[in-house]
């Protein structure tokens, strides 16, 4: 077996992760502390005493607010915070709101907040709650205009799959959700989840891909709550066609370009390129150069949900509906070649259900569309919707290469 | 010397019931020494399912991969013709767990050894030999499947195993290669000819390669069947990958040998399959290292997991599951003992040491994935018996690892735990491990 290491290497690619948190490239200067207010060290369940709810967060100052808005991500220089925004609050006197200006200040082209117990943890220290016997959280949300689109609410996820101490138990996530210029409430579903450990108690994720010229918007009145009538959510079916990419700024994009391979330094991906669209205004610029900066000479980019999932998060979409994947590409210059364009695929603890293989693929200077077939494949479990992957021994100089309309039918 | 008629006639019954039992005898003693041959064959029900079947019983593949290398040996060594046996203590320590089957991957040097470790094996522990070939793969400098001369050479190597061991009463099947279709990918020994060399597309350059290669398979296949009958020919191939070319090209192979490595599951194997090229499965090659790449130390409970976890989902797709596919024969594991020399096999001092440097990445096994350069998969410590380098019976002592005991339990009561769905016992990252990972540079995104 020892022979079929190439292979293993080979198609492994998909496997050797370059595993990323969303913490990363967060600076703890940049949180806007407040004294905890509720018990940083209980991890007792807080249903034990017959609770049907637990506040995240309904006013400032207020006694059930247990977490607080400290764990600032990404490009935190991006966000600014009013915590007693009077301006239209759904309940009481204030709600929350920020302003996210999408100038990549850190260089992440992303930005977030997780609102943490105590604050500034990162599941290095105990202060989680037992949040065992809530099956829900609620939140109401609004943006100044309607039309901001958040990549993703989530509860949980603090130091999941890392070496911190106190990793939260569960992490789920929804998203992404296109804000309406009215407070609208939206729910997080935790039945069945493990709730056991959550020290990131909420948590939102914005783009400058699906928010350009930045956004503002209002949330207001999170708090977990016990309702018996919610049951596990089962995973949907999702209707065809699926965007993996469609355009910058859409929120019909459903994976994220994460997945960096190989010499991933040697990638430089740009999902809002204005060179020559397909079709809308934008395609995804792909520059591979031959640095080779981690001595692997080949590269390659997964897309992924959530990103940085390589089968580590329980994710994956339902799209036993597709028989086939279709993408546009075309090369710089002509004559690039790709080894591999793929679907699913990824394999971990929570793997891909099937996958779908094209290439080599010599790419063209005009636009050509390529299919991936998948039928006869399963694909109700994908976490990697799109992928490629080359080498320098094909590409000698590197290779400049475009993507668009890339969509499950 | 004269006799009354009525003496006549007795003495007359006397010398015919002497001769009667005198061919009586010579016909048992005659059937003592002609071997045997088992009818294998593999039988389709009508809903699909698949059963291979041997002596008129059916017959679930409970195997190995075997190839008792001792410590500081590389595979060159010649362990057919080993004079301390190993095949007899091994053979004894896998009847006790449960193992029906072993497989090789090519047959030795010496066709009287080859017999007797087939003798040996049969008729002291009633196991079953898998005989493969590796049709080429490993010939320099490249498989040359598109070449007429190279195609009829390896034809005669695997038609003369064929010839020599047909009538072994132990033989179960023939296995033709070993992941040899990545070699038309290019991924492995790769080859062409003129006429692929003419093809400016890449892709279609594969596919050329995959039918040549495919076809050539088969050819052997319809050979063999004429030649023996009463065995069944695999086509061994790397994961799913050509399968769809092989369904229209490679019709007269019997069963499919898969060699996979996706962790605790199979995945959509066995139902992919059945839509792609719709012939029974033998999973002849798949299990999990013992080695914690993470935590730099032995981890028998965690092969111990995928391996139970591997064989709940071979139970459920054998014949006549309710909710399995019901192609599946069964499976070989790799494999039986720990192999010393495959870390850096050109480095003879390297063959007495069990090295625990990893030389390959598999995200399905993900325990210990977060690895330093995600390379977790450690070849020397796939046994399910660990070797020691203690002497015993001539041969390294065998130290069975815990997947030897959790499958035998497993073997001996299978159906109960899959209605259950829960296995006996579960694993858990210890508390240490829990705490795994180390940070990698990233390109992060939301």
């Amino acid at each position: 077996m020892k022979k079929f290491i190439v292979v293993s290497l080979l198609v492994l690619f998909a496997f050797s992760p370059v595993f990323a948190q969303e913490k990363a490239g967060v600076s703890s200067a940049a949180v806007t502390a407040e004294p905890a207010v509720a018990n940083t060290a209980s991890t007792a369940s807080v249903a034990s005493g017959n609770n049907k709810e637990f506040g995240v967060y309904s006013d400032k100052g207020a006694r059930d607010n247990h977490y607080i808005p400290s764990g600032w991500m990404g490009d935190y220089g991006d966000i600014k915070l009013n915590d007693q925004s009077t301006d239209n609050p759904h309940s009481g006197k204030a709600c929350i709101q920020f302003a996210y200006t999408a100038k990549k200040s850190q260089g992440q082209g992303w930005a977030g907040v997780y609102w943490q117990n105590p604050a500034n943890n990162w599941g290095t220290k105990k202060g989680g709650f037992d949040l065992t016997g809530m099956t829900k959280l609620t939140f109401w949300a609004r943006g100044a205009k309607g039309g901001e689109i958040l990549q993703k609410f989530k509860v949980g996820g603090i130091g999941m799959g890392t070496k911190v101490t106190y990793p939260d138990s569960a992490e789920v996530e929804i998203g992404p959700i296109e804000l309406t210029d009215t407070w609208k409430q939206y729910t997080i579903n935790l039945a069945g989840k493990d709730l056991s450990y959550i020290s990131g108690g909420f948590g939102w994720v914005a783009t400058a891909d699906l928010n350009p010229n930045g956004c503002i918007f209002y949330v207001d009145d999170i708090k977990f709550e016990a309702d018996l009538d919610i049951k596990p959510e089962a995973r949907k079916e999702e209707a065809m066609p699926f965007y993996v990419y469609a355009d910058r700024a859409t929120i019909n994009n459903h994976f994220i370009p994460s997945g960096y391979m190989g010499d991933y330094s040697d990638i430089k991906c740009d999902a809002a390129s204005k060179e020559d669209p397909y079709l809308g205004d934008s395609c995804i610029k792909i520059v591979y150069n031959n640095k080779v900066s981690q001595g692997s000479r080949w590269a390659g980019i997964y897309w992924q949900n959530p990103a940085n999932n390589w089968g580590t998060v329980d994710r994956g979409f339902n799209l036993a509906k597709a028989t086939k994947l279709t993408f546009w590409a075309r090369g710089a210059k002509g004559g690039e070649r790709i080894e591999e364009f793929k679907a699913g695929g990824i394999m971990g603890e929570f793997s891909d259900s099937d996958s779908g293989v094209i290439g080599p693929v010599v790419l063209n200077k005009e636009w050509t569309q390529y299919t991936i077939d998948l039928k006869g494949k399963d694909m109700s479990y994908i976490i990697g919707g799109f992928c490629w992957a080359t080498n320098l021994d094909v590409n000698p100089e590197g290779a400049t290469f475009y993507l668009d309309e890339i969509k499950y039918e | 010397m004269f006799f009354r008629p009525g003496r006549e006639r007795k003495v007359m019954r006397k010398i015919y019931s002497g001769i009667f039992l005198l061919l009586i005898t010579a016909f048992i003693m005659g059937m003592g020494k002609a071997p045997v041959v088992s009818k294998v064959y593999i039988r389709k029900f009508d809903n699909g399912h698949y059963q291979l079947i041997v002596n008129k019983r059916p017959y679930i593949i409970k195997g190995v991969c075997y190839s008792p290398r001792p410590i500081g040996k590389n595979h060159e060594f010649d362990w057919w013709s080993d004079p301390n046996k190993p095949w007899i203590t091994d053979g004894r320590l896998m009847k006790a767990m449960g193992i029906n089957t072993i497989r090789v991957y090519q047959t030795g040097q010496n066709p009287d050894d080859v017999k007797k470790v087939i003798r040996d094996l049969y008729n002291l522990y009633g196991i079953r030999v898998i005989l493969g070939h590796w049709v080429g793969y490993w010939e320099y400098p490249c498989p040359l499947y598109g070449d007429k001369d190279f195609q009829d050479k390896i034809k005669k190597e695997v038609l003369d195993m064929v010839s020599l061991y047909k009538d072994e009463p132990g033989v179960l099947f023939w296995v033709l290669g070993n992941e040899n279709n990545y070699s038309c990918w290019g991924h492995v020994n790769p080859w062409s000819s003129d006429d692929i060399d003419k093809e400016p597309d890449p892709q279609k350059q594969k596919i050329m390669r995959a039918k040549i290669y495919y076809s050539y398979i088969n050819s052997i296949a319809k050979e063999i069947h004429a030649l023996d009958p009463n065995h069944p020919v695999a086509l061994g191939n790397g994961e799913l990958i050509g399968l769809d070319i092989a369904a229209g090209a490679c019709v007269d192979i019997d069963l499919i040998g898969c060699i996979i490595y996706r962790g605790k599951t199979f995945g959509n194997l066995f139902r992919s399959l059945k839509a792609t090229f719709d012939k029974p499965v033998a999973i002849i090659e798949f299990g999990a290292d013992a080695y914690d790449a993470l935590l730099k130390k032995e981890d028998q409970n965690m092969q111990a997991f995928f391996l139970e976890s591997q064989w709940r989902q071979i139970y459920q797709n054998l014949a006549n599951d309710k909710e399995g596919v019901g192609n599946c024969l069964g499976g070989t594991i790799f494999e039986w003992t720990d192999e010393w020399w495959k870390y850096n096999e050109s480095d003879p001092q390297g063959w007495g040491v069990h090295d625990t440097e990893s030389n390959w990445s598999n995200g399905s096994y993900y325990f210990d994935i977060t690895a330093p350069k995600n390379m977790n998969m450690n070849e020397e410590w796939f046994g399910i018996v660990a070797l020691s380098d203690k002497i015993e019976d001539g041969i390294n002592k065998r130290l069975p690892r815990k997947a030897y005991y959790v499958l035998r339990e497993f073997w001996r009561n299978p159906y109960r735990k899959i209605k259950g769905q829960k296995p006996k016992w579960t694993y858990k990252a210890k508390k240490t491990e829990k705490i795994r990972g180390q940070k990698i540079e990233l390109k992060s995104q939301p």
